[in-house]
């Protein structure tokens, strides 16, 4: 019996796009065809929607942090108390600290969770981690995170180059920081920074009322977005409020004006009205913590408290004709949560951080004011974000993200801004490692980075061609090579250190290491120092790269 | 040149995605997870590592039957007792004899589960990329590729093996190394992979037939001369190498022939029962009808299964043989005979005949007709006459196949990584169950598969209510049903498949031999 083979040929399936090389030439041939009629949704979109939202429910039994229960945590406390009591709530100790969107944002998430569990949403459930709860937790964070996919998307469409764009897209879509701190780790970053990208879409269509509205609407979300609130107000200001030679613009200032005064008023409104604005902000900035987090986030303070031991191991080896701290001898190398004492160097106080902070990103504002175009604002964005994360008073290694990002946007200006990018990317990616210290996820967080980095950078590599270097430039270009290989022979010790301690370990329970506590922040020290190395580098560089342009 | 170092890098993003999807699996559950006394087949694994661990090969198949006893053959307990000493090397507890019985501990599940995926990236994996590469060499890189994908991902064995908790990549990746080696024309060293294959797993003997009427047929294709030194380097091989893997098991180690005949008795439970839980074989779909077990007794139907099993699995096996006799072409030892394009029909028929029919089956057997099928499903769109009629075969079989596991996944936590990789095989092979084929032929074919699919998902929404009192196990049984309606169908159509494809080779390669009636056997 034979069968017709006529049909065959049209039923060729798709292919996954896995490969960089096949993945760009199909996106070749889509790009041709959407000179004749743009589609919505073409069939590479769809393939990245469908295989990470897969991945992403995959990850669903995946550990998650007490963020989770933090979470869950604020879904009952908007749930079930009324709005006066919202940031007065203690029954957990995970108070609610985001600005009031997040809190009318979990408000509208607790309905659904009550329908689906109503033990999701009791306040005194605490630690509730039942499966409807994990499944519908989870699944909030890959709905949400659509706001980034849509985001994303219309970059493509609006791209001059939307078959390199749709590499960009796809590479943030995918990119391992969300899949480590969102989908594993468990927080909202997905949603946040789609709503950070639709700013930056309007800013660059030139609609940047638009843009200074949505940045306020974020800010009134997460305030960490205040690290970068300086560049959208020199841009807004200089592009929007004065016209380009020089002359103010007194209604786009009062328009501007107004829409934030109006959001903020939505926001704080209710709390104003409730005279509890003094406890909301004592909630948003708790300045009684350290100059690190537990770990330390891979910044220039991870350097000098590195300094500082090794200045100290110095004088204990010399003996000692220094002042030493002795809380500083303590202090450190725990990485409790808590005030950080050099042993050697000066304190380092909320106010120094803050002004050196200040005057880095002032160096970025004078230029972003000289040149207020798209893409020196997208620079300033990523810059003064950079400022914050290197010099901030206890930044979370989380807070790498907001340097990722936006960098993402001016990965192909380059090879020099490329470059960057790696190297960024690489220390940033790896520096969010600890956050995810279980076993179970060595595998994903290691495996998942190495994927994505060998299915990214062949695809960008290619659209950005390296020039002829001086032999200065190919000196740095050959350590900036060895520091990048260099992170495998850091995970590789790393996780070597780690084996090794919970190898000594008598049984499961972490607390019956103690003559290994000492031990126990050496793998964690490695990590933040050796990124914080190539963070630091790439600092400098991409400032170098923004100032003379 | 270029072509071969990007085809080389896709292979290492499409191995490494497996590998990961493989771990996002294993994050899930797994046979009796938190199910004391008895566990599941996580703890007959980890068992088995205690026990091999601290006793003599002499005891390992005497010692507590009843708790998980060791039933599967040497190369198994090999295994066990490396990857119990390496396990015990980390934390001593996870492994100490009796007292670690149902240990669960987080960490010891992650050393559990590195070792399927260890095991799985050793042996199976680089099997398949190898096989791809060699099997489909005429085909384009990206045609190779795509098979690569569709069998690491084959959405059947992944949750069995990372989920569930089993090592059939194992076995699976040894029966497909020998195929390799029969297609190199390393005739001897493919005989030593596949009684490895056995002798690790003894489900692998569901391959037997084939494999040996593979190579007998090629000793008879050889001719007299040449043949006789194979048969006889075969022979050797093949008893040196199961000799070799029982060595433990005989005099000085172990008094003669108890203990071997303790393994035996162990590794052929024929004292089980007909079949086990509910699988979608002939006894078990028809015994709602026919009622075997009250027909016959143990015994009777013990060896009435064998001889309907045997005269089904038989049929391919003759036909390659028969194949291989009439063939002609260039007769020297170091290249494959024309029958080697049979093989994979002919392990399909055969496993599937096992399946089918033979005694005390369980539904995680089903990944070993897939295996071979979806070997076949790789050279989708190939320029064979109907090869879309095989894709669409081997879609249907393995979605069914996979479909008819559900209750063991759902029970073993695994019910959402099931739909998951459903669809995720699905998507990444570019297969829609709705859509329907262009062409009268291929339209009336695909109707069967939409109702066994679209009575399958039915069956997923009736289950949420409870079946009626009477018939307790109702939708059980009806899953069962049609589960062996497919499957009983594929088979008869892989049988003439395969007949016709050995047509095929005859018609181009024959010989100056006698032509014989090919198509006798239809």
């Amino acid at each position: 019996m034979a069968s017709p083979t006529s049909s065959l040929s049209r039923r060729r399936p798709s292919v996954a796009p896995v490969n960089p090389s096949t993945l760009s030439k199909s996106v070749e041939i889509v790009s041709n065809d959407a000179r004749r009629r743009v589609p919505w949704f073409t069939s590479e979109e769809r393939d990245v929607l469908v295989l990470s939202t897969v991945m992403k429910v995959l990850l669903f039994p995946a550990y998650h942090s007490t963020d989770f229960e933090v979470h869950r945590n604020w879904l009952a406390i908007t749930h079930s108390l009324p709005i006066s009591k919202w940031y007065y709530d203690t029954t957990s100790e995970w108070t609610l600290d985001y600005p009031p969107f997040f809190a009318y944002f979990e408000y509208l998430l607790s309905w659904p969770a009550y329908f689906i569990d109503p033990a999701i949403t009791t306040l005194s459930n605490l630690n509730y981690a039942a499966w409807s709860c994990i499944a519908y937790q989870r699944s909030t964070v890959i709905l949400t995170e659509l706001v980034l996919g849509a985001a994303l998307l219309r970059f493509v469409r609006t791209s001059n180059d939307p078959s390199l764009q749709r590499i960009i897209s796809a590479s943030l879509f995918l990119h391992p920081g969300f899949i480590i701190v969102d989908h594993i780790h468990f927080q909202y970053n997905g949603f946040m920074f789609g709503i950070f990208l639709w700013s930056i879409i309007a800013s660059k269509n030139g609609q940047l009322l638009t843009s200074g509205i949505l940045f306020t609407v974020l800010l009134n979300f997460k305030h960490i977005y205040m690290y970068i609130a300086p560049a959208y107000f020199v841009f807004l200001l200089r592009a929007y409020c004065f016209s380009p030679n020089g002359g103010f613009l007194l209604q786009n200032f009062v328009k501007l004006g107004a829409s934030v005064a109006g959001i903020f008023t939505v926001s704080l409104g209710p709390f104003l009205a409730m005279s509890q604005i003094p406890q909301l902000l004592s909630r948003l900035f708790p300045f009684t913590r350290g100059l690190n987090h537990a770990y330390w986030a891979a910044n220039a303070w991870a350097l000098v408290t590195a300094g500082d031991r090794v200045l100290l191991l110095w004088a204990k080896i010399r003996g000692a004709n220094t002042a030493i701290d002795t809380s500083g001898v303590e202090s450190t190398s725990r990485g409790l949560v808590g005030d950080t004492h050099f042993a050697i160097l000066p304190n380092v106080e909320p106010k120094h951080t803050f002004i050196i902070t200040i005057l880095f990103q002032l160096l970025f504002l004078v230029k972003l004011w000289r040149k207020p175009d798209y893409k020196s604002f997208v620079h300033a964005l990523t810059l003064c974000g950079y400022c914050s994360f290197m010099f901030g008073w206890h930044v979370h290694e989380k807070a790498v993200l907001l340097i990722l990002v936006p960098l993402s946007l001016l990965v192909a200006e380059d090879y020099a801004h490329y470059r960057t990018f790696v190297i960024v990317s690489m220390a940033g990616i790896v520096g969010l490692f600890p956050l995810l210290f279980t076993p179970a996820e060595w595998f994903i967080k290691v495996g998942y980075t190495a994927v994505w980095f060998a299915v990214t950078l062949p695809g960008l590599a290619r659209r950005v061609p390296r020039p002829t270097p001086s032999w200065i430039g190919e000196i740095v270009h050959r350590l900036e090579g060895m520091y990048i290989y260099g992170f495998v022979i850091l995970q590789i010790v790393v996780t070597a250190l780690n084996a090794l301690l919970a190898w000594k370990s008598p049984n499961d329970s972490p607390l019956s290491k103690n003559s290994l506590s000492q031990m126990e922040f050496l793998p964690l020290l490695l990590t933040s120092v050796y990124c914080a190395v190539g963070i630091t580098w790439a600092f400098l560089c991409l400032s170098w790269l923004y100032i003379k342009s | 040149m270029q072509r071969i170092g990007a085809g080389g890098r896709l292979t290492y993003v499409t191995v490494g995605s497996a590998a990961l999807v493989r771990w996002m699996i294993a994050l899930g559950g797994y046979s009796g997870e938190g199910n004391p006394p008895m566990h599941g087949d996580y703890e007959a694994q980890r068992h088995w590592m205690e026990l091999t661990l601290h006793l003599a090969p002499a005891q390992w198949y005497y010692y507590d039957l009843p708790y998980w006893g060791l039933d599967y053959p040497p190369i198994t307990a090999y295994v066990s007792w490396i990857c119990g000493w390496l396990g015990s090397q980390i934390n001593p507890d996870w492994f100490a004899l009796e007292k670690s019985r149902g240990c669960e501990s987080p960490s010891s599940r992650v050393f559990m589960r590195a070792t399927v995926l260890a095991l799985d990236l050793a042996i199976y994996i680089p099997c398949i990329v190898m096989f791809c590469r060699r099997w489909f060499a005429y085909r384009s890189l990206r045609t190779q590729e795509l098979a690569i994908i569709t069998l690491l991902l084959q959405p059947a064995l992944i949750p069995i093996d990372h989920g569930h908790f089993q090592y059939n990549s194992v076995m699976l990746g040894l029966s497909l190394y020998a195929i390799l080696c029969f297609r190199e024309g390393k005739d001897l060293l493919g005989a030593v992979a596949f009684v490895c294959s056995m002798t690790f797993k003894q489900m692998a003997l569901y391959y037997a037939p084939a494999v040996f009427g593979y190579l007998f047929g090629k000793c008879l294709w050889l001719g007299w001369q040449q043949g006789r030194a194979l048969f006889i380097g075969l022979a050797v091989v093949s008893t040196v190498t199961l000799l070799s893997t029982l060595l433990p098991f005989v005099p000085p180690l172990s008094p003669f022939p108890d203990t071997l005949l303790q393994v035996v008795h162990r590794i052929f439970p024929v004292a089980r029962g007909l079949f086990e839980d509910k699988v979608a074989n002939f006894w078990c779909a028809s015994d709602p009808i026919i009622h075997w077990r009250r027909r016959m007794s143990n015994d009777m139907l013990v060896r009435f299964s064998g001889l309907v099993t045997i005269a089904s699995a038989a049929l391919p096996m003759l036909h390659l043989l028969r194949v291989s006799w009439t063939a002609g072409g260039r007769q020297t030892r170091n290249v494959p005979s024309p029958a080697l394009h049979l093989l994979p029909w002919a392990m399909y028929n055969s496993a599937m005949a096992f399946f089918l029919f033979s005694f005390q089956v369980h539904e995680k057997s089903i990944l070993l007709p897939l295996l071979p099928l979806t070997l076949l499903l790789g050279d989708r769109g190939s320029e064979a006459e109907d090869g879309d009629e095989t894709w669409e075969w081997g879609v249907l079989v393995n979605n069914v196949g996979v479909l008819t596991m559900w209750p063991l996944l759902s029970r073993d936590g695994q019910g959402m990584n099931y739909f998951l990789l459903l669809l995720l095989w699905n998507y990444v092979i570019g297969y829609n169950p709705l859509r329907i084929s262009s062409g009268w032929f291929l339209r009336l074919l695909s109707i069967f598969p939409q109702s066994s699919y679209l009575l399958l998902a039915l069956l997923h929404i009736i289950e949420i209510f409870s079946p009626p009192a009477r018939y307790p196990d109702l939708w059980v049984v009806a899953r069962v049903a049609v589960g062996c309606g497919v499957f009983g169908l594929s088979w008869l159509w892989a049988l003439r498949k395969q007949v016709e494809v050995g047509w095929g080779l005859g018609g181009f390669q024959k010989s100056d031999k006698p032509k014989g009636t090919v198509g006798k056997e239809k």
